[in-house]
């Protein structure tokens, strides 16, 4: 199979802007997709609201565009059905650990097998630039004005708090990586959460001193790092794989 | 054979006789007997007692999309929350049921006296404009029947139908022989997804592809989707009426109301809706035309007096008993009061 099997021309262009980050995850997981040669039929995308909610109907495959958040309700209502299906979540930070988080810390618990691509762009990108879960603190956006005071969302430390766990942080920076992970985690039999770092420039780095795509692209490069050692959970700005499944003590 | 069923558990029992394999839904009385009853039968079906309300109504639709004949129960304040996925299904077309055991409100209310308070909220609860088929059983019989149309009509209508029951007929207690209860099914109508190369979304969208900025499609999409749910709909239009030639007084109501008003048959004709929406609009100017005076009675501020003042163009009067007890002694003293 070809990646572009996995594409559904027809719908392309994309949605997304100029210098946006989405585009890259949606390709590399359409190669991940090939190089597991995963037929067409038999498999169902899933996708909730927001920029990269838009995925779903780009892919080749029958697919579902959700309501805001429920994405994963959705999706687990899919296996649930129809447990052959492969079922693969397509979505952003703000649809799936934003208002739909309380399905992601059920989902999560219920380890439903699911592939799970969550795009951080660090902010509510479709509806003009919003503080999102993931703002890192102090950034100012439409509706934190002065700089947001709080934290943001440990993702990993939700995902991990499960005894039987599949987390993975990687960057649209780091393709080969992204594509190892996608292929990961949809063979991973239970739950499995990429967040993939991305960015959003339109409406998040303009506003924050970046000129182009290219420059957050950069600023992935300076921060992100592959974890080196195969143990633990991923510390600051690490990338790589924690997983647990179920098994050990 | 006869047993001693209750209104909750008929709905469960019409349900899998229906052909549904998939149920979620969150504990909330009176609703809670309906999963119970379900949740026996985890492994025959598909199970999920949901994280919430909202999660549950979602993922009854990705498991009807998925091929499975699909439910959800809740009560008044789950209702609310359920809205959003209601709005969902009409806009992809995804057959389902939803069961609303309806409770004093608003927010928590009354906890957990009956009553008929959520009508209007069945036909218009989400946003935008979409038409729903409503039905609404008065007894246990009816409780098991009507479950089974409803996933008719859904599947028929590709879209949600919702069962109203009250508390009190949801916790009604009949001794009935469902056996001797025959409907014939309907088949699925939704080619299961893995099967296709389709999109299903809430965006406005033709063949898949959304059609966001196109006025006139929405108004050629709507005027489809509208036809197909009332053309349904008209072979759904269960309703009961006793004439009574020698009243001049035509009593309307529904659910636990007309079965305490039954004893007045004597004195008014009768006329109980089963389909509340879309309104049985023929069939009430029918049986309004052979009577001078036009009462609804229930158990809110006059819900369906509005509905039926609207199809009828002339003054229709109300009883309203508000939620929580309801008594035939009340009623008649209303009666005596018009």
């Amino acid at each position: 199979m070809d990646y572009k099997d996995y594409i559904n021309w027809d719908r392309m262009p994309t949605t997304w802007c100029p210098g946006c980050a989405i585009g890259t995850v949606f390709k590399q997981t359409a190669f991940a997709l090939a190089e597991m040669a995963l037929p067409l039929e038999g498999m169902t995308v899933v996708s909730g609201i927001g920029c990269s909610g838009r995925a779903a109907g780009y892919f080749n495959v029958d697919s579902v565009h959700a309501a805001h958040g429920r994405a994963l309700p959705v999706a687990e209502g899919i296996k649930r059905a129809n447990p052959r299906l492969k079922v693969i979540v397509f979505s952003g930070d703000g649809d799936l650990v934003g208002i739909g988080g309380n399905h992601l810390l059920h989902a999560a618990r219920r380890d439903v097998d699911l592939a799970v691509i969550c795009i951080n762009n660090s902010i509510y990108g479709m509806t003009g630039g919003q503080t999102a879960p993931t703002t890192p603190t102090g950034v100012k956006t439409l509706t934190s004005p002065h700089g947001t005071p709080y934290a943001p969302l440990n993702i990993q430390g939700i995902i991990t708090s499960n005894r039987r766990h599949w987390f993975a942080r990687t960057s649209t920076l780091h393709v080969v990586h992204l594509q190892k992970v996608v292929r990961e985690a949809v063979e991973w039999p239970g739950f499995a959460f990429i967040e993939v770092m991305a960015f959003c420039i339109e409406n998040y780095g303009r506003r924050i001193g970046f000129k182009s795509g290219h420059e957050m692209l950069t600023q992935l490069k300076k921060d992100y790092k592959l974890k080196a050692g195969p143990e633990g959970l991923l510390q600051g700005h690490e990338l790589g794989v924690v997983k647990n499944d179920g098994q050990a003590s | 054979m006869k047993s001693l069923v209750m209104g909750n558990d008929a709905v469960a029992c019409g349900a899998l006789k229906a052909g549904m394999t998939f149920f979620a839904a969150y504990p909330i009385t009176p609703a809670s007997e309906i999963m119970h009853a379900l949740a026996e039968r985890e492994g025959e079906i598909a199970f999920v007692h949901a994280e919430d309300e909202i999660a549950s109504i979602h993922m009854a639709i990705g498991a009807s999309l998925a091929g499975r004949k699909a439910m959800t129960s809740t009560s008044g304040p789950g209702m609310s929350l359920k809205q959003e996925g209601i709005g969902l299904a009409h806009m992809m077309e995804v057959p389902l049921v939803v069961v609303n055991v309806q409770r004093v409100g608003p927010s928590t209310g009354m906890p957990t006296l009956p009553a008929q308070g959520d009508i209007l909220q069945a036909a218009h609860g989400s946003h935008g404009d979409y038409v729903p088929i409503v039905l609404y059983p008065s007894s246990v019989e009816e409780c098991f029947r009507f479950t089974i149309e409803a996933f008719n009509a859904a599947e028929e209508s590709r879209s949600p139908v919702i069962l109203l029951l009250d508390g009190y007929v949801a916790h009604l207690q009949e001794t009935v022989d469902l056996d001797t209860v025959t409907v014939e099914l309907k088949p699925r109508t939704l080619l299961p997804l893995g099967e296709g190369r389709r999109h299903f979304t809430g965006l406005l969208a033709k063949d898949g592809v959304p059609k966001t900025k196109d006025t006139g499609y929405y108004r050629e999409w709507y005027a489809r989707i509208k036809a197909k749910i009332l053309d349904t709909a008209s072979r759904y239009n269960f309703h009961d009426y006793r004439r009574n030639p020698a009243a001049d007084t035509l009593l309307i109501s529904y659910g636990i109301t007309h079965r305490v008003m039954t004893p007045l048959a004597g004195a008014y004709s009768l006329f109980k809706p089963v389909r509340m929406y879309p309104v049985l609009e023929d069939e009430l100017r029918a049986a309004a035309a052979e009577h001078r005076k036009i009462v609804v009675v229930e158990m809110n501020d006059g819900q369906y007096r509005g509905e039926v003042q609207k199809v009828l163009k002339r003054d229709v009067l109300g009883i309203s008993i508000l939620g929580g007890t309801i008594s035939l002694k009340e009623i008649r003293e209303h009666l005596r009061g018009l």
